[in-house]
């Protein structure tokens, strides 16, 4: 019995020990990112000043001044607000009808919609920038911007509310319908409130999703609608010249997102699983 | 009728959105895919407008299957995604189980965990090729260099040192070559969607039916038959959903191929594409027509798996 005891004892030491092991490992090149970015240039590349030098807030400073960042970031704020604001007033109705009144073909529907999602990117590039830019005259455009965020994060945002929506009470819904509320009514007073949790999830990962996108940001935008994705690609130095710059608008492009992040954690849990995880 | 009518109204402007989005530029792609269309060509100043009258029928794809890139690029895209798949699933969990149980801080390594995922994926890319994986001034280049004057030092050793004379030199990896690059891309995508798949799982742990496990113990079963037996399929839904919902963000892997391995030959299929689209369209729109196809085998694969199980 003794034995037994003595090992669990251990075992209550090693895996806690061996879990913040883990941890530290992952969060390690953010950590090491951000602690990059204190340093000047010069010193970021001297293994003499790995771990001590004189912090300094010159990269930000520079950054500020030179990279024009706070235009990017406002970019990328609007951007992703927009389209994820847009993208809920299309799901939300959308979902509600497939959870509430489906028909034989919701599930075809649904299946098709997640299918645009795997259309690869690149095979569709140039007949947008095509159109985009000689027909339409919207390249490099909030407006593009938006509708294109818009466009590639609907199907999950309807797959995601859809399984949120799933799990609230049919009868809610009918007894609302009996009571001769409009649809916009119970849309407005029954369901949003009921699946408000589910719906801040799906908002907070669409706004992530939006905010990271690389390839379409990168490739509509020249100037005028650039968002941070475009400052990082057209700023990567070669060769480890400016370690000290690039890890100061790296900081600042992903801050926000990290914060945002830890706060939201458990929605975000949620929302990640798709609701198909219990 | 009329209650058919609102459910389809209601659906009408996602639906719409999303066909005009599928149908306008994939029509045109197959178009584009089927001429001679070029952007620059001082020979041929015909080509370089898109008409029928430079049908060249299925020449773009004869081109593209008969182009050794393609053959590389789609077996990079493969082992790319698949090694991600592997790697994040295994260590996923692994993590999940390792956190699955209370402890000091918990909620601190939760939180340590799942930040990578939150980094934008050309940051991603530009941190660990300059900050961490740079042979000479990233953080390998100066371990491999610590290592190195290390063994010098202890050389000078009375006896220990006739053992470490026999210690070969390191050599730190360039991870910009060809042949290594595909690894950093693997690398630096297990980072950042491991804790993806560590959340999934530790939500589906947390679910498991504990009476069952411990009628188990009680029967003496073994922690890795209970693990095997009990654990493994109650994850195989969460396993489905992780391999999904990663393998559609991953086979469209651009910005981490860019910067990583800019035209030294580790190639995909977007970014295939991508360099032939510098000039020669409709080789591109060939290859990416290669490209959707790939994707919808994957895509029919996928959510037969899964389709089913997510709508009940």
């Amino acid at each position: 019995m003794a034995a037994v005891t003595d090992r669990s004892k251990l075992g209550h030491l090693i895996w806690p020990a061996l879990a913040w092991a883990v941890a530290i490992v992952f969060f390690f090149p953010i950590f090491w990112m951000v602690f990059t970015s204190f340093k000047t240039d010069a010193d970021a590349v001297k293994p003499e000043h790995l771990l001590f030098f004189t912090p300094t807030l010159e990269n930000y400073v520079n950054m500020a001044q030179n990279y024009d960042y706070w235009r990017f970031a406002t970019n990328s704020a609007i951007t992703s607000v927009f389209a994820t604001m847009i993208s809920l007033i299309v799901g939300i109705p959308a979902a509600y009808a497939m959870a509430f009144d489906p028909s034989a073909k919701t599930k075809d529907i649904l299946v098709w919609m997640l299918s645009t999602k795997m259309l690869p990117a690149a095979a569709v590039l140039y007949p947008m920038t095509f159109l985009t830019k000689n027909f339409l005259g919207i390249y490099d455009t909030h407006f593009l911007v938006i509708l294109v965020l818009c466009l590639i994060n609907l199907p999950i945002v309807i797959w995601m509310l859809f399984t949120y929506f799933k799990e609230i009470p049919k009868e809610i819904i009918e007894a609302g319908k009996m009571d001769g509320v409009t649809t916009w009514g119970e849309i407005k007073d029954i369901l949003i409130p009921l699946a408000w949790g589910g719906i801040a999830s799906t908002a907070l990962l669409t706004f992530i999703f939006c905010w990271n996108e690389a390839y379409w940001t990168v490739r509509l935008t020249t100037i005028d609608a650039a968002t941070l994705s475009k400052l990082i690609e057209g700023n990567r130095a070669p060769e480890g010249l400016f370690f000290g710059r690039l890890s100061a608008v790296s900081t600042a492009a992903v801050a926000p997102i990290i914060v945002l992040g830890w706060f939201c954690q458990k929605q975000l849990v949620q929302g990640l699983t798709f609701g198909a995880v219990k | 009728m009329a209650n058919r009518m609102i459910p389809r109204l209601l659906q009408a402007p996602a639906v719409a959105l999303l066909l005009v989005w599928m149908i306008v530029p994939l029509s045109m792609t197959i178009f584009f895919s089927l001429i001679r269309y070029v952007l620059n060509s001082s020979n041929r100043p015909e080509w370089t407008t898109p008409s029928l009258s430079n049908w060249r029928g299925l020449g773009n794809f004869q081109y593209v299957l008969e182009n050794d890139d393609f053959w590389v690029a789609i077996a990079n895209s493969l082992m790319i995604v698949c090694s991600i798949l592997v790697l994040t699933v295994i260590l996923g969990l692994a993590i999940a189980m390792l956190i699955n149980r209370s402890f000091a801080g918990r909620g601190i390594v939760r939180v340590l965990l799942i930040s990578p995922f939150f980094v934008m994926p050309a940051v991603n890319a530009v941190l660990w090729i300059n900050m961490i994986l740079d042979p000479v001034l990233g953080l390998q280049g100066i371990a491999v260099g610590a290592m190195n004057s290390m063994v010098d030092g202890l050389r000078d050793f009375p006896i220990l040192g006739h053992f470490f004379a026999l210690w070969p030199q390191l050599e730190p990896i360039s991870f910009r070559a060809a042949q290594t690059s595909a690894y950093a891309v693997i690398m630096m995508v297990t980072w950042q969607w491991t804790p993806f798949a560590v959340l999934i799982f530790m939500t589906s742990l947390q679910s498991e039916d504990e009476s069952q496990k411990e009628a188990a113990i009680l029967d003496g079963a073994s922690a890795w038959s209970r693990f095997i037996n009990l654990t493994v399929p109650h994850l195989a839904r969460p396993i489905a959903i992780v391999v999904m919902i990663q393998s559609i963000f991953h086979l469209s892997l651009y910005a981490e191929i860019e910067i990583v391995s800019r035209g030294n030959g580790n190639t995909n299929l977007p970014y295939l594409i991508g360099e032939f689209a510098s000039n020669n369209i409709g080789a591109a729109s060939a290859t990416g027509i290669f490209a959707v196809i790939l994707a919808n085998i994957v895509a029919i694969f996928l959510l037969r798996m899964i389709g089913k199980s997510l709508m009940d």
